[in-house]
């Protein structure tokens, strides 16, 4: 029988000692549930940014609030470690490989498709979940990505359902032009809006692509008065939609119905535009009205409630989307039973479930289902955004025909 | 008339840009510094502005002098405290690499301050328009394009006519000289910095009330003065008008016969041909004649 001496005895014994605080340090550790990600806090989409980045902080603050969250049998406190990209591709890549480097498993997104794209395929490649509101560019979802998953639907069908909206109208539009702004999320939306307002019987008549940041869109409404759409509209973020309703108005430039995607929902622009904003339309992915129950905050309204107790910013659909991120993924660990990332990528995959975002399931492509997450669409009225379709969820009545600008009161 | 509408609408952009840039010129002709913190300073100018009628209602025109004022004394403690410092010692090169720092953290204080969203100044007048023809007018652009022109008028009449104006030449001419004849050359840049800073507040509060703003812009607009400055020539009033008002045709002259997308790609194109054809731009700069 072989015998261990004396010296190897004391050196493991030593050793031993020295490794249970260690141990205990690793268990300790074990119970945090790290997020990890880089968010636009300053830089050109902070403005949004800082919503998603809420919508995280709300939903992880009112968990641990809870006690944490249980995970087959254990209890998490939830982590984030979440650091400012200030709307930098390249300084956003360089923060999601540091926080690789630091063995965090699971992330979140960034704000903008041309940021979202390049970070998830950097954890794609590392095999680690990544769960976005921010990226709906089709390119993100079209490249074999497995371990990616987005809140909103692929950039290309997310105007099926407003397209839905414009066949209900009466006066029925015949004609429609697009003005997109030359950026990864913007292209591709422009894309799918030509492609459904075609497919529904609408005639185009122009299709302009401007610079990513505008400071001067006089020509395309010159262009657009001469040529005049009953539809206008426009794929774009939410400074360079201002800007082209600030013209037009400022030049009289008339349309039938003007439809900006991204702009309206934000209270500043409302309040930029003042009475002229009456009547644009603009997509909207949640209401804090909405009936949605939620696991956790069991309703949208309570949520809502919530965050206006912590946050001073106004509530916005991309809070409530950051938090439906958290939520998802914390119900893909339990319905996993395990922190595992491989595992909760899968159990992701097969996500059915109600939030107070709304329903939650991806397409085998990993953006969200078209029909279950699309967007409804949302009016500007006497100076707020109201849902006025589909009917199921509407706060408000519809106005149309929309006024000429000068006749808005 | 479209043809009308796009000129027309192509000076309106080309006054916000020569007013946007006269300041930068000024420093490079005079000091030659490259101020990267420029856009910077016209942010400075528009939030300073918004804040002004946001909390007083203060129409935005009638804020421009005080925002001059605050700009002034910024630009002045900006170029004695750090500009002039990073050049004794070290270089003209260092104090581009200084401003380019302040940039930054300009940019960053004004999300600090103000936050990251975006900002819109609409006084009542914000939306009127005439039309005149089939011309449309967008008179706040209008209004802006003439409040740009008065101050352009102003500055040149200051450097042309008045004693402080001669000093400033005469020291970017000659700094011996003018040393020799008892001019104060540290006061002298720093006063010059001063005006620029002011100018450059002063297209802040105007830009402000024709486009929303956000932190991030800065970098646009000093790439903007950049060009204008190559385009025009340095140094001058003129320069910049000529650089701004060619810039704001090319952009709508592009946008229309090329492509709504293609100013910007225009924009750069003829920036390179000029740098290779005429460095010193149209106007040639305005101080080189006795260097």
């Amino acid at each position: 029988m072989p015998r261990i001496a004396r010296r190897t005895l004391m050196q493991l014994a030593g050793g031993t000692a020295l490794a249970l605080p260690a141990l205990h340090t690793a268990r300790a550790q074990a119970r945090k549930l790290v997020f990890g990600g880089s968010i636009p806090l300053s830089g050109g989409a902070a403005e949004t940014g800082l919503n998603v980045n809420n919508g995280y902080a709300t939903a992880v603050k009112f968990l641990n609030e809870q006690g944490g969250v249980d995970i087959a049998g254990t209890k998490y406190q939830l982590e984030l470690k979440l650091f400012d990209d200030a709307s930098d591709p390249s300084r956003a890549t360089t923060l999601i490989q540091r926080l690789l480097d630091d063995r965090v498993d699971f992330f979140l997104g960034s704000f903008g498709s041309n940021i979202v794209l390049p970070t998830a395929a950097i954890t794609e490649r590392a095999e680690r979940p990544m769960v976005q509101a921010g990226g709906g560019s089709d390119q993100i979802f079209t490249q074999g990505n497995r371990y990616v998953f987005g809140i909103f639907p692929r950039a290309t069908r997310q105007f099926q359902s407003t397209v839905a909206f414009f066949k209900t109208l009466n006066p029925q539009p015949k004609t429609f032009s697009v003005i997109a702004t030359n950026d990864a999320f913007s292209k591709t939306f422009a894309a799918g809006i030509v492609k459904d307002c075609q497919a529904a019987g609408y005639q185009m008549i122009e299709n302009y692509l401007l610079p990513e940041q505008i400071s001067d869109a006089s020509s395309v409404l010159s262009s657009i008065r001469a040529k005049t759409p009953d539809m206008l509209l426009c794929a774009m973020h939410d400074q360079n939609s201002l800007l082209v309703a600030r013209q037009m108005i400022a030049t009289g430039t008339n349309v039938g119905l003007l439809f900006q995607g991204l702009g309206p929902q934000l209270a500043s622009y409302r309040e930029a535009l003042g009475k002229h904003a009456t009547g644009i339309f603009y997509s909207t992915y949640w209401d804090p009205r909405t009936t949605w129950k939620d696991p956790f905050f069991e309703s949208a309204g309570k949520f809502a409630e919530y965050y206006g107790k912590n946050f001073t910013r106004p509530i916005a659909y991309h809070v409530a989307a950051g938090a439906a991120c958290i939520i998802t993924y914390v119900k893909a660990m339990q319905a996993a039973r395990s922190i595992d990332p491989v595992k909760v990528r899968d159990a992701l995959a097969a996500t059915d479930l109600e939030t107070l975002y709304g329903r939650i399931r991806f397409t085998a492509d990993g953006d969200g289902d078209a029909v279950a997450m699309g967007p409804s669409v949302g009016q500007v009225l006497k100076g707020a955004g109201e849902v006025v379709y589909p009917a199921g969820g509407k706060t408000a009545e519809l106005l149309w025909p929309v006024p000429a600008w000068d006749k808005k009161g | 008339m479209l043809a009308v509408q796009t000129i027309l609408d192509g000076l309106v952009l080309g006054g916000l840009y020569a007013l946007a840039a006269v300041g930068f010129s000024l420093i490079f002709g005079v000091l030659g510094v490259v101020n990267l913190s420029h856009g910077a300073i016209v942010m400075m100018g528009a939030y300073l502005t918004w804040f002004i009628w946001h909390t007083t209602g203060l129409d935005p025109l009638l804020a421009i002098p005080p925002v001059m004022l605050v700009l002034f004394g910024f630009g002045y403690i900006y170029q004695r405290g750090l500009i002039q410092l990073a050049v004794d010692r070290s270089s003209l090169m260092a104090s581009m690499l200084v401003t380019f720092g302040v940039a930054l953290m300009l940019r960053n204080l004004l999300v600090l301050v103000f936050s990251p969203d975006f900002k819109s100044i609409t006084p009542g007048y914000a939306f009127s328009f005439l039309r005149i023809g089939g011309v449309t007018i967008d008179l706040v652009r209008m209004s802006a394009l003439g409040a740009s022109l008065a101050l352009l008028g102003a500055l040149a009449w200051v450097l042309n006519r008045t004693r402080i104006g001669r000093v400033i030449r005469a020291t970017a001419q000659q700094e011996l000289a003018a040393r020799l004849c008892g001019v104060n050359a540290r006061h002298v840049y720093a006063v010059t910095f001063g005006v620029s800073a002011a100018f450059a507040g002063a297209s802040g509060a105007i830009l402000g009330i024709v486009l929303p703003f956000s932190p991030p812009d800065e970098a646009n607009w000093t790439l903007n003065a950049f060009v204008v400055v190559v385009l025009g020539g340095v140094g001058s009033p003129s320069g910049a008008l000529l650089g701004g008002l060619l810039l704001g045709l090319i952009s709508t002259g592009t946008s229309q016969l090329i492509g709504p997308a293609f100013p910007n790609a225009m924009m750069f194109l003829i920036l390179v041909l000029m740098l290779l054809v005429r460095p010193a731009g149209l106007l040639g700069n305005a101080f080189a004649a006795s260097r």
